[in-house]
C-alpha cells in the first residue's frame, strides 16, 4: 500500500510538474520562445544536416547498386587514383584490348559474366533531332548481368548482334526521350537513328536510371562491342565488367588479376599495370565524404545545444527566483525536496522538448527546401526525430539540473518570506 | 494518534536563535507550554517578539536551536527533512497573512495542492478539496483564480487548502491582517465555527479584541512567554488579571 502511495504520489507530483511547466509556457509565452531559440536552431541545423544526409544516402544507395555490387570493373584506369598512382603513370599503361577479354573469357572460371566495355562520347542523330554528348558503350548480351540496368521497351543486344557485327543499339531513355520526343518507348523499336555518320537500328531503349554521383545514367547508348570497334576505332582501350557470386568475388579477384598480369606479361616484381575497381570503392569514398558531414553536424549540434542549454539554464534560474514564494508554499503544504527538484527538472526538460520539437520540423523544412531548390534528396528516419527531441530533453534536465537543485535547496521560512 | 490525556502539542523551554553579523539575536529564548487538541490559542506579543519564529517552529518549517517540541506525543527533532515535509503535509493546515495561493491554479487546484504530495488519488482529490471549498462557504467558486476573488475569498480559500487533509491543527499567522475589518471578523467567525465543529487553532494576532475572543492567549515577550491564559485576560481586555507564566 505504501509503495503505491508513493508511485501515486510520484506519478501526481510528475504531472503536477508538467502541468505547471504548461502554465507557466504559455504565461510566458515570448520568453519561453526565446529561451528555446538557442536549442531550435542547434536541432534545426542538425536535423536538416542528417536528412540530407540521408537523403544522399538512400539515393546514393539505390543508384550505387545498379553499378553490380558483385562486379569487378577492370579497367587502364582507377575509379579512386590512390596518391602514388600518379595520372601519368595510369596514362602510360597499356590499353586493354581483345587479347585481355578473350583470356578472361576463356580462363576466369569463376567469373558469372563477363561484358567488356569500349567507351566514348558520340552524338546521335535523327532526322533534326539530336543527342550531342551521348555515352557510347560498345559491349555484349552480357553487359545487363554485369549490372549495366534493365531493358524497359524490346531487347538487349544479342550474342548474335555481336558475332555478325551488326549495327544494332540500345539506347537510354534520355537519348530515346530527345531523338524520339512524344513516343513512348515501344515505338521506338526498329527506327534508325544515326551515330556520328553511321546508321544504327534500334532494338531496345533501358529502364530509367537517374544519377550517379551527377553523372546522367540515362543519356548512352550501347552497341554490340565488335560494331563499337569497327566504327568508332579499335584503339581504345576496353573495360572490362566481370562478375562473380557475392561469396568468392576476392578469389574471382585473384583469378582475374593472375590472369590479366599473365597475358600482360607483368614481370612479378612490378605492380599491376591496371586496376580492378570495386563499387564498394565508391560506397568506402563515399562514406568518408558522409562521415565528416556528419562529424561537422555534430559539432554544430554541440555547440549550439550547449548555447541552448545555458539559455534554458539561464531562464530556469530565473523562473526559481520569481516563484520562490511558490516553492516556500509548496514545501509548507508537505512537498519534499525532491518534489520540488522533479517539478523544475520536468519544466526544463519539456522547455527544452518543445524546443527540439520546433527545431525538428523547421530543420525538416529547411531539408525540404534544401531538396527542392537543389539535386540533394532529403529523408528522415524516425529515430532521427526521435533523437533530436530525446537529445534536447537530456539537454534541458542537465541544464536545468542546477536551478532545480538551488530551488529543492532553499530554506521554506526564506522563501515563503520572499518578496 | 495521541495517547489520551497526553496534550497535542508539548515545547519545553525552546530556543530559537539567530546569528546576524557576529551578534546573536535570541528570537525565541526558552518557551514552554502544551496545547490539548481542540484547543483555540491565540498568541500575542508585540512586533518581533517572536510570534511568527515560533508558528514556523511548530509548523515544522523551522527547527529550533534547542529544546524538545513534542508533536502528537513524537518527538520532531531529529526527523529528516522528507520526514518534516510529510509531517507538515499530514498535520498541519497553515494560514498566512498573505494567503500564498498560487496564482495560476484556481480555487480547485489550490486546496487540492496538499492531497497531491500525499498522493490521494485525483478523482478523489477533487471530491475532498470540493468539500472543504463547500465548509468554508465557496462552493460557488471553484474554478476561480485567487485574482478573480476578493481578499476574504483568497483567505477563504487558504483556510479549505488548510483543512482539506485533515491535519491536527491549523497554524495561523495574522490572517487577518491583510482585510478589512468587516471581512476579517468573517474569517474569525469561519475560525469560531471550525473550533466548534473540534479544530485545533492557533492564531497569531495583534489585535487585542480577537485576542479576546479566543478561550486562551499565550503573550510573548522578547522570546519570552509572559502570560498564558483567558484570552480576555492576557489580551488585557478582560476583567481577570492575566496569569503569569
Ligand atoms: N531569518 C532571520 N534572521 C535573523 N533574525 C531573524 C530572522 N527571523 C526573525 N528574526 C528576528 O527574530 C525576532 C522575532 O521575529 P518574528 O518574525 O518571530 O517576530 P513577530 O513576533 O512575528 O513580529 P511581527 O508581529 O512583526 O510579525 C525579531 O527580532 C527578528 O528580527
Ligand atoms: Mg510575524
Amino acid at each position: 500500500m505504501k509503495a503505491l502511495a508513493a508511485a501515486r504520489r510520484i506519478l501526481a507530483e510528475t504531472l503536477e510538474g508538467a502541468q505547471i511547466a504548461a502554465e507557466n509556457l504559455v504565461a510566458a509565452r515570448l520568453r519561453s520562445f526565446l529561451t528555446t531559440l538557442g536549442i531550435v536552431i542547434g536541432v534545426m541545423t542538425v536535423i536538416a544536416i542528417v536528412a540530407i544526409i540521408q537523403g544522399l544516402n538512400k539515393s546514393f544507395e539505390g543508384q550505387i547498386a545498379t553499378l553490380g555490387a558483385h562486379t569487378l570493373y577492370v579497367s587502364k584506369w582507377a575509379w579512386f587514383a590512390e596518391g602514388r598512382d600518379a595520372w601519368w603513370e595510369l596514362r602510360n599503361r597499356k590499353d586493354l584490348g581483345a587479347k585481355e577479354l578473350q583470356a578472361v573469357e576463356r580462363e576466369a572460371t569463376l567469373a558469372t559474366a563477363i561484358a567488356p566495355m569500349a567507351m566514348t562520347q558520340a552524338d546521335l542523330k535523327r532526322d533534326t533531332f539530336e543527342a550531342p554528348n551521348v555515352q557510347l558503350i560498345g559491349t555484349n548480351a552480357q553487359y545487363l548481368t554485369t549490372g549495366g540496368g534493365t531493358v524497359g521497351a524490346g531487347r538487349f543486344l544479342a550474342e548474335t548482334d555481336v558475332e555478325l557485327t551488326r549495327s544494332t543499339a540500345v539506347i537510354g531513355a534520355d537519348v530515346a526521350d530527345r531523338l524520339f520526343p512524344g513516343l513512348q518507348p515501344g515505338q521506338v523499336l526498329g527506327r534508325k537513328l544515326m551515330i556520328g555518320e553511321v546508321p544504327f537500328q534500334v532494338v531496345g531503349v533501358m529502364e530509367r536510371r537517374g544519377q550517379l554521383l551527377g553523372m546522367n545514367m540515362d543519356a548512352n547508348a550501347m552497341v554490340p562491342y565488335t560494331a563499337f570497334l569497327r566504327h568508332f576505332g579499335g584503339k581504345r582501350s576496353l573495360n572490362l565488367a566481370v562478375s562473380g557470386e557475392p561469396d568468392n568475388l576476392s578469389a574471382l579477384e585473384d583469378q582475374v588479376v593472375e590472369i590479366l598480369r599473365r597475358v600482360r606479361r607483368v614481370p612479378p616484381e612490378k605492380k599491376d599495370d591496371f586496376t580492378l575497381n570495386r563499387q564498394e570503392q565508391f560506397l568506402r569514398t563515399y562514406n568518408q565524404l558522409t562521415g565528416s558531414l556528419y562529424a561537422v553536424a555534430f559539432g554544430v549540434g554541440l555547440i549550439t545545444l550547449i548555447v541552448g542549454g545555458i539559455g534554458i539554464m539561464n531562464i530556469m534560474i530565473v523562473s526559481v527566483t520569481e516563484r520562490t514564494r511558490e516553492i516556500g508554499v509548496r514545501r509548507a503544504l508537505g512537498a519534499r525536496r525532491t518534489t520540488i527538484l522533479l517539478q523544475f527538472l520536468v519544466e526544463s526538460s519539456i522547455v527544452a522538448a518543445i524546443g527540439g520539437a520546433i527545431g525538428t520540423a523547421l530543420g525538416l523544412g529547411l531539408a525540404q527546401v534544401v531538396a527542392l531548390a537543389s539535386p540533394l534528396a532529403a529523408t528522415v528516419s524516425a529515430s532521427a526525430v526521435a533523437l533530436g527531441i530525446g537529445f534536447s530533453a537530456a539537454v534541458g534536465l542537465v541544464f536545468g539540473s542546477w536551478p532545480a537543485w538551488r530551488a529543492a535547496r532553499l530554506d521554506p521560512v526564506e522563501a515563503l518570506r520572499h518578496e | 494518534m495521541s495517547a489520551v490525556g497526553e496534550p497535542l502539542i508539548v515545547v519545553e523551554s525552546l530556543h530559537r536563535h539567530y546569528t546576524v553579523g557576529g551578534e546573536v539575536v535570541r528570537a525565541l529564548d526558552g518557551v514552554s507550554f502544551g496545547i490539548t487538541r481542540g484547543e483555540w490559542v491565540a498568541i500575542v506579543g508585540q512586533s518581533g517578539s517572536g510570534k511568527s519564529t515560533l508558528m514556523n517552529v511548530l509548523g515544522c518549517l523551522d527547527t529550533p536551536t534547542s529544546g524538545t517540541y513534542r508533536l502528537n506525543g513524537a518527538d520532531v527533532q531529529g526527523l529528516t527533512d522528507d520526514q518534516l515535509a510529510s509531517l507538515r503535509n499530514k498535520e498541519i493546515g497553515f494560514v498566512f497573512q498573505t494567503f500564498q495561493l498560487l496564482p495560476r491554479a484556481t480555487a480547485l487546484g489550490n486546496v487540492m495542492l496538499p492531497l497531491v504530495y500525499r498522493g490521494v488519488p485525483k478523482r478523489q482529490r477533487r471530491a475532498m478539496a470540493e468539500e472543504a471549498l463547500a465548509a468554508v462557504g465557496l462552493t460557488n467558486r471553484l474554478n476561480h483564480r485567487p485574482n478573480e476573488l476578493s481578499g476574504g475569498q483568497r483567505q477563504r480559500v487558504a483556510i479549505a487548502r488548510a483543512l482539506v487533509g485533515q491535519p491536527s491543527m491549523l497554524l495561523a499567522d495574522e490572517p487577518t491582517g491583510n482585510l478589512d475589518s468587516a471581512t476579517g471578523e468573517e474569517i474569525i467567525r469561519l475560525f469560531s465555527e471550525l473550533h466548534h465543529r473540534g479544530h485545533t487553532i492557533l492564531l497569531v494576532t495583534h489585535e487585542p479584541k480577537l485576542a479576546a475572543r479566543c478561550p486562551r492567549a499565550i503573550r510573548l515577550m522578547d522570546g519570552h512567554v509572559v502570560a498564558d491564559g483567558a484570552g480576555a485576560a492576557v489580551a488585557g481586555l478582560g476583567t481577570s488579571a492575566p496569569v503569569p507564566a
